[in-house]
């Protein structure tokens, strides 16, 4: 059977018309797992968590119960939530449709792990180009405020003491806000330079108090755990990795979109099945499976593949944010790297030489092999500078420009060699002069 | 105590201290660029990246807090690629323009190149191109294509000039830093930043492409602007200062000196000097020999009863010259009248730096007898007596005395007026001798500061007086390890210290002193002066600077930072 036709569980988006309307997520049960959070203890609720397994969706997969537990506790100072809504990686769209088509169930899960962790105070940071959805999120909490959902009236509401304010934060349109300590920056009012770690953020976060960062989808599946015990849940899909995951398809399928799939599924079955296969049936050539920086995938390596954090490791790559890409066999690869690398070039915070420096030689490098003004010994140069970035930048985004760089190359190097040349034939010894207009007259002028 | 390996070597250092600064001070250099010891950590150079056993990645010296049992590696192969990689990044879009840049021969950027870097480069591609001449305040310009985006002027900007106008714009490669709109960088301690940039992307505008930093020597001097008496370097070549620079001395003025200090202090060395002893034949000033210039001031002085003899001592002279000079007064002269001029201006002060008397040396000049006994005449007295002529003579050590209308028609009928001086002030002209005084750059002596610091300092510009001592001190290797700074070079300027000046005043009175170095003084002082006792001019530059009434018990100077020194800088190069 295939994928298609299964009937998988579809826990954060259910197919509810006008779920993203309070009193339709009222009628469907919403807001009662928090009700229900508050009958436990808030350790009870960490170690619920823990026990389902669930981790990260925002791309590192650190597991969330743990993550939570890191946070002081005691009220001696404030603490502080955030939700990283940046979802600033290409390829990757999921959290948007959180935020369109169930944004109250990111809410209450905010409002369960506020209690669990004893935080007071949610920020939702969202990027900046996602106006509608800014919009869609500010409309949500508005109306869950004056529902006595979220807010000092929350205790008539639900009864106890506890009460959570959250804030919806527009980014300004930076691919570093995604970034957790960027993100903190940013919300701070400054510039979002990464920050130096440690101290992490658990313990001087925003405001230098302590902070979690969570990812919108990662908080979204916090109430579907309580609804069915982290047991239950950590049977979903993979062992290591349980859940459903919403994967961002897009590119060369028939059927682009988000798919909520238990974790575990065959690449393939994905693409071919869920995605419709790629248009006029051709061969695959590659995939990047969770968003651009993720390590690329031969077309012809893909067989056996499965969507989750260790499959994808198995294949040498990473699931990151579950934005898969397809390209088909007439992809130009070459020029999709040089296209990408101008992106992280163009996102490059600049704060950290290796990142600002090598980002800019990339994208530089990899526009003449495109244009076929580069030889072989430039693509080894690649490989050497993304080795040089990698691994010793302050941020992650180092890796998201080098890995793309070094795997794409190596993993699909003949698609480079056949775009360069055995030697470049220039009118004068240095390449940059030889771009200067008189360069031939300099040339002919010599050889006079 | 934590204890730590670094590159073999055991090290046991306080708890909370930073690896790069633990080896530091130990005498292994973390190479780094945008660290600084007063500055907060910004770990973006990433040029500081040392492997710590038992961590998968290489982790940043300025930002990694020692921990027992840390074993740390600062050259291994893997620390040295990491180390050549920076240095590649940092230097592809950097314009590699050594040959006019002012920073050039004290630019870590290019001894790290030497050191770390690769041969040839591997850029074949166009350099990114930014603004190269931005004048980010009325001191200091801004090259974009140099910056290496560090942070420190930053950094600095915001924590020790208190004047956050300096921030980082636009993003990657294109980033450069630029002043918020409307603001720009004036605060009083702004041009720091010129020396803390560890690249010649911040230049002084007093300063750029006058001078190669290899053809200017650099001797140690005390700043003579206020009394905090912060350390400097005076920058000379050709027997001009062309620029003062802060020396670090964590007991003083850790590593900071304030603009008006550093650019009005050297340019009355430079110009508008008094060239020669002149002594006044009717109306006008005639130059004259020295010895004339002493047996004219002594037939005078013979003349008048001793009450009718008042001296000025002066807050601008070292300790020596005005030991001489008290010593001259109550010895040779035998009068009680002498005190000096107070110069404070309380808007100069501020919390950092800067104190609002504007003389380097009032508490030197006090402790060793510039002040009026019971019986002589303070200050304002001496004044008045001058205005109602009860003084005849009066010896101004001071020539910056404030001269109005009154003082000066007093002056003209007083029978004596001798001033030493180094520029023509309203005091000068009034005189009937003026002495050529050589300034603080041209002698060799002590201050002491506004908290009873006592400073020894040495000559940096050379004048015929002194021309022996700086022989004997300037005839070695300089600091880039060459004997081509050109302190040979250039006119010699005939102008004495006071002490000497004062001594041949003496002795053609019949008194013979014998001090032949300022250093005489300095131990007869240490003899007989209680605060002083105990201190030599050699203990002074090993503690570099003790308290009054600490010769027996000086403080140790600690650690000392040395942004542009790419020697080791351990304690035991001064070892106390």
């Amino acid at each position: 059977m295939s994928l298609s036709e299964q009937n998988f569980p579809k826990l954060i988006i259910p197919p509810i018309e006008n779920l993203h309307r309070l009193d339709v997520y009222r009628a469907n049960g919403g807001y009662e797992m928090y009700r229900k959070a508050l009958t436990m203890q808030p350790g009870e609720i960490i170690d619920e968590v823990k026990r389902s397994g669930l981790r990260g969706r925002g791309g590192a997969c650190f597991p969330t119960g743990l993550k939570w537990s890191f946070m002081p506790k005691g009220n001696d100072k404030p603490k502080y939530l955030c939700i990283n809504g940046d979802e600033s990686e290409p390829g990757s769209f999921k959290d948007r449709l959180i935020f369109e088509a169930n944004p109250h169930l990111m809410i209450e899960g905010i409002l369960i792990a506020g209690y669990a962790m004893g935080i007071h105070t949610a920020f939702i940071y969202i990027r900046g180009e996602y106006h509608r959805w800014v919009r869609i999120v500010e409309e949500a909490v508005e109306e869950a405020y004056a529902a006595g959902l979220i807010g000092p009236r929350m205790k008539e509401t639900f009864g106890g003491s506890y009460s959570m304010e959250i804030v919806v934060h527009k980014g300004a349109g930076a691919y570093i806000c995604g970034e957790e300590t960027s993100l903190l920056n940013s919300l701070e009012g400054d510039r979002p330079y990464p920050r130096v770690k440690p101290p992490f953020p658990a313990n001087v976060g925003v405001y230098g108090m302590p902070t979690t960062i969570n990812n919108v989808e990662t908080l979204a599946n916090v109430p579907v755990i309580l609804r069915m015990g982290g047991e239950a849940y950590s049977k979903i899909g993979a062992e290591k990795h349980p859940g459903t995951l919403l994967l961002g398809i897009s590119g060369h399928v028939n059927r682009p979109g988000v798919y909520e799939v238990p974790s575990g599924l065959p690449l393939l079955d994905i693409i071919n099945d869920l995605a419709g296969g790629v248009p006029g049936g051709k061969a695959i050539k590659a995939v990047i499976p969770g968003g651009t920086s993720m390590p690329i995938i031969r077309g012809d390596a893909l067989e056996g593949v499965m969507m989750d954090a260790e499959g994808l490791k198995a294949a040498g790559s990473a699931i990151g944010t579950g934005g898969i890409i397809v390209m088909d066999e007439d992809t130009d690869i070459p020029h999709m790297l040089r296209r990408l690398i101008h992106f992280y070039h163009h996102e490059s915070c600049g704060q950290c030489t290796p990142c600002r420096e090598g980002c800019g030689w990339l994208e530089k490098v990899l526009t003449r092999v495109d244009t076929g003004e580069a030889t072989s010994e430039d693509l080894d140069l690649l490989v050497d500078i993304a080795n040089n970035i990698e691994g010793n930048t302050i941020c992650a985004l180092g890796e998201a420009a080098a890995w793309p760089t070094r795997f794409t190359i190596t993993r699909l190097r003949e698609e480079f060699e056949a775009k360069v040349k055995p030697t470049l034939s220039l009118p004068v010894l240095n390449r940059v002069h030889s771009l200067r207009p008189s360069a031939h007259e300099e040339a002919a002028a010599v050889s006079n | 105590m934590p204890t730590i390996t670094i590159d073999g070597k055991v090290i046991e250092c306080a708890s909370g201290k930073m690896i790069i600064e633990a080896a530091l001070e130990n005498g292994i250099d973390v190479p780094h660029f945008c660290w600084h010891p007063a500055l907060s950590v910004s770990g973006n150079c990433r040029m500081c990246l040392v492997e710590l056993e038992k961590t998968p990645k290489l982790a940043i010296a300025c930002s990694t807090v020692v921990a027992d049992g840390q074993v740390v590696h600062t050259n291994n192969e893997r620390v040295v690629k990491a180390r050549e990689a920076i240095m590649e990044f940092l230097l592809i879009n950097h314009p590699l323009d050594c040959p006019i840049c002012d920073e050039a021969g004290q630019c870590k950027l290019q001894d790290y190149a030497f050191e770390h870097g690769r041969t040839a480069s591997r850029f074949s591609e166009m350099k990114e191109h930014k603004d190269k001449r931005v004048p980010l305040g009325p001191e200091v310009m801004f090259d974009g294509e140099r910056c290496i985006s560090c942070s420190r002027c930053i950094r600095f900007a915001d924590e020790i000039g208190e004047q956050p106008v300096l921030t980082f714009v636009n993003r990657g490669d294109h980033v450069t830093i630029d002043t918020f709109p409307g603001t720009q960088l004036d605060n009083p301690y702004a041009m720091n930043v010129v020396d803390i940039c560890p690249v010649g992307a911040l230049t002084s505008r007093d300063f750029r492409f006058k001078a190669r930093v290899w053809d200017m020597s650099f001797n140690d001097s005390i700043c003579p602007g206020c009394a905090r008496g912060c350390n400097i370097q005076v920058g000379v070549r050709n027997n001009e200062i062309l620029r003062l620079e802060p020396r670090t001395n964590m007991k003083v003025n850790e590593y900071w000196m304030c603009d008006p200090g550093r650019l009005g202090e050297f340019k009355y060395v430079n110009e508008d000097r008094v060239a020669a002893p002149m002594v006044r034949e009717a109306e006008r000033f005639a130059e004259s020999s020295w010895d004339e210039a002493y047996q004219r001031v002594t037939a005078k002085l013979r003349t008048l009863r001793p009450a009718e003899i008042a001296f000025v001592g002066s807050a601008y002279a070292t300790c020596e010259e005005n030991y001489a000079l008290a010593k001259f007064a109550r010895e040779v002269v035998g009068t009680p009248n002498i005190d000096l001029v107070p110069h404070s201006d309380p808007s100069f002060a501020d919390n950092r730096l800067r104190v609002a008397d504007r003389t380097p040396n009032t508490r030197g000049a006090r402790e060793v007898g510039v002040a009026p006994d019971k019986s002589g005449l303070a200050l304002d007295a001496i004044i008045a007596g001058v205005i109602h002529g009860r003084i005849k003579a009066l010896y101004l050590l001071d020539h910056t005395l404030p001269v109005n209308d009154e003082l000066a028609a007093a002056f003209a009928k007083l029978d004596l007026l001798v001033v030493h001086a180094w520029n023509m002030t309203p005091a000068a002209e009034a005189a009937h001798v003026i002495f050529p005084a050589s300034t603080y750059a041209e002698k060799e002596g002590t201050f002491v500061n506004v908290n009873g610091m006592v400073q020894h300092f040495i000559p940096a510009v050379v004048t015929r007086e002194n021309e022996r001592i700086m022989g004997m001190r300037m005839s070695r290797l300089d600091r880039f390890g060459a004997e081509n700074d050109r302190w040979t070079h250039g006119r010699r300027r005939d102008a004495r210290p006071a002490w000497q000046i004062v001594q041949s005043l003496a002795k053609v009175s019949g008194f013979n002193w014998g001090y032949g170095w300022s250093e005489d003084l300095f131990e007869e002082m240490a003899r007989k002066i209680a605060p002083f006792r105990s201190m030599t001019y050699e203990m002074l530059d090993t503690y570099r600077g003790v308290e009054l009434g600490r010769g027996d018990r000086p403080t140790p100077h600690g650690f000392t930072y040395v942004a542009h020194d790419l020697r080791p800088q351990t304690l035991a190069e001064h070892e106390v």
